[in-house]
């Protein structure tokens, strides 16, 4: 235990480096997911038909083992090794979690106040703005949450393909047979996959709309 | 003024019609209630009118414009929607419900708050306590009224209901219907109500229609329909008691005689039988010191009873000293009480004062009378 | 695209290949093993707390990347198929408690009690009515578990397990497309059989007319 803190502190000015480096993968990912994702899981879930049709091609991306979608993506003349094929595998993993998420929220909101809406006059717009987003939010915000969460641990994958995050930390150190250096990046990436999903969780729980949350007791 | 003409509506990949050939006209201020039995298409007809649903084929025209010719957003926030769930919006607080009519129409704040407030009260609710609360908050009927006030909150001309009072119990149900149709009568909406329940059909309707399987199969007064059902459906779908339904929409005032009985005090008694001779009168009412009504007693009471002294009598009417009722009282619990005191005949009165009585062969008179009409 | 090396890297697909389904079939079936009987003693009335407890632990588990765990085994089991396995039973463990549990919660209160009340002992209503209502949440956890194991099965590569990680990790070292396609498309496909086929197995184990929901 001791050995593993001596060999955080000496080593701590790489191991920020690859942590920023961490960092910055998941975020780009991330931000690339939002924007490509939820207005798809908006989309499908008007239509069910495509519904079925970008359901189904994301959950067979998501099944592919992240180390075989990466490989590939290095022999894409385009992409290679390091950011490239790393962010693109990454935000073809989101797909999953975030388009069904978002597709689920919209989809659970109570019918009968969409009715009660669109008979009063709101048209489509403003049911989505106003209704919908609003209330499927915690659930989308979920998706969010898991994709980060997910997108930790397989950035940490990553380093096999040239990226110099914190999983490189495990693969030098299997290479090497450094247990401690193993043990550091094993530890910290859990730790920082744990500290994401509490303080996401906690956020999703801060988006449930108030009206949910009141009951005739109060 | 809605008007449907020749209006067909067939799902896709349905060969039996949701609604066939549908003719019909609602007068401005008039209620039209639409009942009949499940899946007859009373709803779907409903939901054609603001345009929720398309007609198949057929026009449907408000105030003589084709309302395919504005547009839908448009046409439905002219039109007050209530629906059995209510479908208030759980994330916002009851006065942002009630303002989403006046804000599509882009009213000023100060006009949103006050005609929140002002609507809240028409629908006995207390402003203060209810404008900041969240629908989870509110009971069942608490929903349901907001539910109305939020589809009057434009004031629209026109107003649909869809089982508007359904998602509640009995009693409560009762009292929304008689508030409503207070409201009704000051403010004269044009009114589409749709319900399964024929008592609330006789209830709440200038006029029924009554559907079967899509189709219209009667349209008339509540009167209408009572006297003259037009086929063994209506007959059966109004029920045995169809009479007794017909009396529901007469008040006891209005065939309450006004000189048929006699007055008497307790130290009359002994000479009861000769007052009613020389007044001629069937039944008599006792009265007490402070002139109030406190027993009753008919002839043919006397008869049976045969040769009483007066303590006797006395006992025979003040076993009926409950026998008054209000001359608002409507002709069917009246029927009943007649039966629960075994008494032929009834005293009303206004307020405490005693302004007649009603009989039995008075409300068959008047049955007889509405029967041939 | 080296025709030769296509082929060489094809000719040690059925040996990796076995060795990766070895890999996936028994860790899925020591998982099971554990976590059904795990889940379903945590879901009794006695253990209620204790289970909530669990289930605390697990969702945070949860948040474990796969790698890590890998990587954490390795110190401690050493290095090979045996120490593969273990880390791929504990990744497997943890989708399959959580849906066993969540399975049986999920089971509507009402319907068991009406087993209960028509005189149903405690066992027959487990096998009878608990398991066979849970077993379409059940299956999913066993499938997201399944394709968990076959993804992280191909890192089992990297402490000397075998598997298709082979293929791939040859083909990155040497930069050699034609491996790392072969090994890749195999992994890929391996996975998807995976999750078809249980997505299969959990539709035939839905009860006709009912509708799971998450």
């Amino acid at each position: 235990m001791s050995n593993l803190l001596k060999y955080m502190v000496e080593n701590a000015s790489i191991i920020l480096d690859y942590a920023s480096t961490h960092f910055s993968l998941i975020f780009s990912a991330v931000a690339i997911s939002l924007v490509l994702w939820i207005p798809l899981g908006i989309l499908i879930s008007r239509n069910e038909r495509l519904a079925s049709i970008v359901l189904g091609i994301a959950n067979t991306i998501f099944c592919i083992p992240s180390l075989a979608l990466f490989s590939v993506f290095v022999t894409i003349p385009f992409l290679g090794l390091g950011r490239p094929s790393s962010l693109l595998a990454l935000v073809l993993y989101a797909m999953m979690p975030m388009v069904i998420n978002v597709y689920q929220g919209i989809k659970v909101v109570d019918k009968s106040v969409i009715e009660a809406a669109k008979g009063m006059g709101m048209n489509s717009r403003r049911i989505l703005r106003e209704i919908q987003l609003p209330l499927a939010a915690p659930v989308m915000f979920a998706g969010i949450r898991i994709t980060v969460v997910m997108a930790t641990g397989i950035a940490a994958i990553a380093a096999y393909i040239g990226e110099r995050n914190l999983g490189r930390l495990i693969t030098e150190g299997l290479t090497r047979y450094h247990v401690e250096m193993i043990l550091s990046g094993a530890i910290l990436i859990a730790l920082i996959a744990i500290l994401f999903d509490n303080v996401l969780g906690a956020v999703e729980r801060m988006l449930v709309p108030k009206g949910l949350k009141v009951s005739r007791s109060k | 003024m809605i008007e449907l003409r020749d209006v067909t509506k067939i799902y896709p990949g349905q060969t039996v019609p949701a609604v066939k050939d549908l003719t019909l006209k609602i007068e401005e201020g008039e209620t039209c209630v639409f009942v009949g039995p499940s899946g007859c298409g009373k709803s779907t007809i409903l939901r054609m009118i603001n345009r929720m649903i398309e007609q198949t084929s057929g026009t449907i025209l408000i105030n003589n414009k084709d309302i395919r010719e504005t547009d839908p957003d448009r046409l439905r926030m002219g039109i007050g929607y209530v629906i059995q769930q209510i479908g208030l919006l759980p994330h916002r607080t009851i006065a942002e419900n009630i303002a989403i009519v006046p804000r599509l129409y882009g009213w000023d704040k100060e006009r949103i708050r006050k005609r929140v407030d002002e609507l809240l009260e028409l629908v006995g609710l207390d402003p203060d306590e209810t404008r900041a609360k969240y629908p989870a908050q509110l009971s069942g009927g608490q929903m349901q009224r907001v539910g109305v006030a939020r589809a009057m909150a434009a004031d629209p001309p026109i107003m649909l209901m869809d089982e508007p009072f359904g998602a509640v119990d009995p009693i409560v149900r009762g009292h929304l219907q008689d508030e409503f149709l207070k409201l009704q009568r000051e403010m004269k909406k044009t009114i589409c109500f749709v319900t399964h329940d024929i008592n609330e059909a006789i209830k709440m309707g200038d006029k029924i229609a009554i559907f079967e399987k899509g189709q219209l199969v009667q349209h008339g007064t509540p009167q209408e329909i009572l006297s003259n059902p037009k086929n063994e459906f209506v007959r059966t779908f109004i029920g045995y008691d169809r009479v007794v339904k017909m009396l529901t929409l007469f008040q006891v005032r209005s065939i309450t005689k006004k000189n048929s009985y006699s007055i008497i005090r307790e130290n009359e008694l002994a000479n009861i039988r000769q007052k009613m001779d020389d007044e001629q009168s069937t039944v008599c009412i006792l009265m007490n010191e402070s002139t109030r009504p406190c027993g009753l007693i008919t002839r043919d009471d006397l008869e049976k009873a045969g040769e009483v002294g007066p303590e006797k009598i006395k006992e025979i009417a003040c076993s009926r000293k409950d026998a008054f009722i209000d001359g608002d009282l409507l002709l069917n619990d009246a029927l009943s009480l007649m039966l629960e005191w075994n008494c032929d005949c009834l005293g009303v009165l206004d307020g405490a004062e005693l302004i007649g009585v009603i009989s039995l062969n008075d409300i068959r008179e008047c049955v007889r009378r509405k029967e041939g009409a | 695209m080296n025709m030769a090396r296509f082929l060489d890297a094809l000719s040690r697909v059925p040996e990796e290949l076995t060795i990766h389904i070895i890999m996936v079939l028994i860790s899925l079936a020591v998982a099971i093993a554990i976590s059904l009987p795990l889940g379903v003693l945590l879901t009794r009335p006695r253990f209620r707390k204790l289970g909530a407890l669990v289930m605390n632990i697990l969702n945070i588990f949860q948040a474990f990347p796969g790698m890590a765990i890998i990587a954490l085994t390795m110190p401690v089991l050493g290095m090979g198929l045996k120490p593969a396995i273990g880390a791929l039973v504990v990744q497997a463990l943890l989708p399959i408690a959580r849906n066993t549990i969540a399975g049986l919660y999920g089971v509507d209160p009402n319907t068991k009690e009406a087993a209960q009340g028509m005189g149903m002992p405690e066992r027959k209503v487990l096998f009878e009515v608990e398991l066979p209502l849970a077993m379409p949440v059940i299956l999913a956890g066993i499938r997201t578990s399944a394709v968990y194991v076959v993804s992280v099965g191909t890192l089992a590569a990297y402490i000397g397990g075998g598997g298709l990680g082979d293929i791939i990790v040859a083909g990155l070292n040497m930069l050699w497309a034609e491996f790392i396609i072969v090994g890749a498309g195999f992994g890929a496909l391996l996975a998807i059989a995976f999750d078809r086929g249980l997505s299969y197995l959990e539709r035939k184990f839905t009860p006709p007319g009912f509708i799971v929901t998450e």
